[in-house]
């Protein structure tokens, strides 16, 4: 019950856009308790790997959608950037440093923004995988069952779950943002950090620190480890997180 | 034909409903529905159904896209064997330079967080060669050249990938590594009863003419020898052409270069405002690109030009662009670009542990097909009581993987478990983290010890310690 509620709660704070885009837990969980494991009836199988089809069709499409909305953004931000950089910028055709300052400073709100996104998107793949991957085990368990090895192999090459794309538009995306951000002296970091805390209630941070608090929080170890469980999760920033980490709102037994 | 109703059953399920006309054929479902989702290449472009021909359309498939400029990116569901090289060489693009004779030395700087897949998938693919594979084998035949080619453009920019999140990635994984190799011994037994022999399947489409041990590597190579297109149509073999239909609604995948192409067409048709899907689709020449993408990939195109505020992202903005012009002053924009710094690093945190579970998931599963193989194989000439036949087909099979095969038994034992003589092989695999493949082996290996009947012969899995310096002499009995 702890990924479901840890997946609400993802679900949650996400895009507002993308709510109902994720693994449909709870309704799989209902479909594997009616199998009955004594007599196994093959409608009711159908139905579960139905469903997992369906869930499965429906992870594919929005993410090839994002992925494609994301490689047109990417391209048009370089875009953004170097129009900005040869209008406003010292050698460009209207250099004026306020201008240039101000659409800088929005386009890295947008990079930063973006990138966001990105990784949000990643974080929507791995968790509707740990989510398959956990029904697959109940179900397995449930019926003793053989489903769980072969449909999660096709499962991982499924397009949603092959985030390579993703990941390194997510790479190019801060190799920009070095481009862009100015270096900063280590005393208005400090003073950036308040405004950081502040920058905690937009939705793509919030939601990316609550990720990573599932993340931590599903690999911290449960009663079912097996040789297909993940290990813990260890943080080496521990402590980066902290600031960030808004009280949860469902309790997590 | 199937001996295996109930897998094949659920084969079916998975692949959806409407796939009759296919299910009659000899051959699996699973490419059915692929088949109905993307357009039918023309013939000598298909990958042919049979296994042996498995990689050899690969090269042939390759040539007539280069003339393209771009091609389009094909969604897929790929076989596991080919797909699961495809996925690491991607991610261990050093793997590249090797000219697949051995993956023992990986590239020092990829560290621990790649697994040595194309030396496993070298390994899988000759060694179920061997043995008579059921129908249901040749559904994963066709995907897995799909993944490899969509995947080409990427195994490029891999490297950046990789080279930053490894130095991170390898603490990380030393522990887990650790850790999860030690608990794998009691639960393989749960796994080595399940009778579903799909996975080792998969390692069936070995291509008896492409000898090299690893697939994932010979296509890299092909893959740098042409241009890097991004996207690949999607080669859905089947070999049932009634089941190939153009959808209406098929989805496809962009890549960076096939949207350059796209954006080069709209520009010479005047604009994103002028451009009429049809006319972009005749200038991007890219065969089966249908003029619904076009479609609706121009749409995004123009809405992402004309309000990129909005489409950057449903962040909400506390101060609008006019306000933090007037109020901006050097105080507060610093502030504020040490707030988005922050953003930022919480971000790449975010992306780094994300890339290593995945890595660890797809290096989880990997484990888990291999050992089930190596357990079918096993249990096949489980009759054979003697240790020199046991010993062969391992032999068999380390010969046939390329890659450091030479697992070597470790005579003593490291571990306190008396009662668990393989523990010691789990810790002395977890010793190995820094060389995955090997540890992978080593822990496969054990494993199969584990699992045989009354132990009393084990397989002569010989392993080879660099690192360690022990000796390569092959243990033929375990203690």
């Amino acid at each position: 019950m702890k990924f479901g509620k840890r997946l609400k709660q993802q679900i949650e704070e996400t895009l507002p856009e993308w709510r109902d885009k994720f693994l449909s837990y709870k309704d799989l969980k209902k479909l594997v308790r009616l199998i009955s494991s004594t007599n196994p009836s093959t409608e009711a199988e159908m139905a579960f790997t139905d469903l997992l089809d369906a869930e499965i069709d429906k992870f594919n499409a929005f993410f090839v959608e994002q992925e494609e909305e994301f490689i047109i953004r990417q391209r048009e931000l370089q875009e953004r950037i170097k129009r900005v950089i040869e209008t406003f910028g010292p050698g460009g055709s209207q250099p004026s440093e306020t201008e240039y300052a101000a659409e800088m400073g929005r386009i890295r709100k947008d990079i930063v923004n973006f990138h966001g996104e990105m990784v949000l998107l990643e974080n929507y793949s791995s968790i509707n995988y740990t989510g398959l991957a956990k029904i697959l085990k109940k179900y397995d368990k449930r019926t003793g069952g053989l489903l769980r090895l072969p449909f999660i192999e096709k499962v991982l090459k499924q397009p949603f779950f092959t985030t390579d794309l993703v990941s390194k538009l997510v790479k190019e995306c801060e190799n920009t943002m070095d481009a862009v951000f100015p270096v900063v002296a280590r005393e208005q970091a400090e003073r950036g950090e308040r405004e950081a805390l502040m920058a905690a209630e937009q939705s793509i941070f919030r939601n990316t620190v609550a990720a990573l608090a599932t993340m931590e929080e599903l690999r911290k170890g449960s009663s079912t480890y097996g040789h297909f469980s993940l290990p813990p999760l260890t943080l080496p920033d521990a402590d980066l997180l902290q600031p960030f980490q808004l009280p949860s709102p469902i309790p997590i037994q | 034909m199937e001996t295996r109703p109930v897998k094949n059953f659920k084969v079916k399920q998975f692949c959806g409903s409407g796939n009759s006309e296919v299910m009659s054929s000899s051959l699996p479902v699973l490419p059915a529905p692929l088949e109905e989702k993307f357009p039918k290449l023309p013939d000598s472009q298909q990958v042919s159904m049979e296994r042996e021909l498995r990689s050899t359309p690969l090269i042939p498939l390759r040539t007539p896209f280069v003339s393209n400029s771009a091609v389009v990116g094909p969604l897929y569901s790929s076989a596991s064997g080919f797909s699961s090289d495809l996925h690491f060489s991607s991610m261990a693009p050093n793997e590249r330079h090797h000219n697949g004779a051995s993956f023992v030395s990986q590239s020092p700087n990829v560290g621990i967080p790649f697994p040595s897949t194309p030396s496993h998938s070298g390994s899988f693919c000759p060694a179920t060669s061997n043995h008579p594979r059921e129908s249901a084998d040749v559904s994963w035949c066709p995907e897995p050249i799909q993944g490899m080619l969509d995947y080409s453009d990427n195994i490029t920019a891999g490297n950046n990938q990789i080279q930053s999140s490894c130095d991170v990635a390898s603490d990380d994984l030393a522990k887990q590594n650790e850790w999860w190799t030690d608990l794998m011994n009691d639960d393989w037994k749960d796994i080595l009863n399940e009778t579903s022999a799909s996975e080792c399947q998969t390692k069936s489409v070995q291509p008896a003419t492409q000898a090299s041990p690893s697939i994932s590597v010979h296509q890299l190579q092909i893959h740098q020898s042409v241009p890097s297109h991004s996207g690949e149509l999607c080669a859905v073999s089947n070999s049932s052409p009634a089941a190939i239909a153009a959808a209406a609604k098929p989805r496809m995948r962009w890549t960076p270069e096939l949207h350059e192409c796209f954006v080069d067409a709209v520009n010479q048709l005047g604009g994103s405002e002028k451009a009429t899907p049809k006319g972009v689709l005749k200038l991007m020449k890219v065969e089966s690109l249908t003029i619904y993408h076009v479609k609706s990939h121009l749409q995004k195109y123009r809405t992402a030009r004309y309000r990129p505020d909005s489409s950057e992202g449903a962040s909400q903005k506390k101060v609008t662009p006019q306000e933090e012009v007037s109020s901006l002053d050097l105080k507060t924009s610093i502030d504020l670009t040490e707030a988005l710094r922050l953003q930022m690093e919480v971000q790449k945190r975010l992306h780094e542990q994300l890339e290593i579970q995945r890595n660890l998931q797809l290096r989880i599963e990997e484990q888990g097909r291999y050992l089930q193989m190596m357990f079918e194989k096993q249990s096949g000439i489980s009759n054979l009581k003697a240790p020199s036949s046991l010993e062969e087909p391992l032999t068999v099979s380390s010969d046939q993987t390329h890659s450091a095969a030479k697992i070597e038994l470790p005579g003593k034992s490291r571990d306190e478990s008396g009662t668990d003589p393989n523990g010691a092989k789990m810790s002395e695999g977890s010793r190995q983290v820094g060389d995955k493949q090997k540890t992978l082996e080593a822990e496969s290996c054990n494993e199969m010890e584990a699992n045989i009947v009354s132990g009393s012969h084990s397989p002569s899995c010989k392993r080879a310690r660099g690192p360690d310096g022990e000796s390569l002499t092959p243990m033929s009995a375990l203690d």
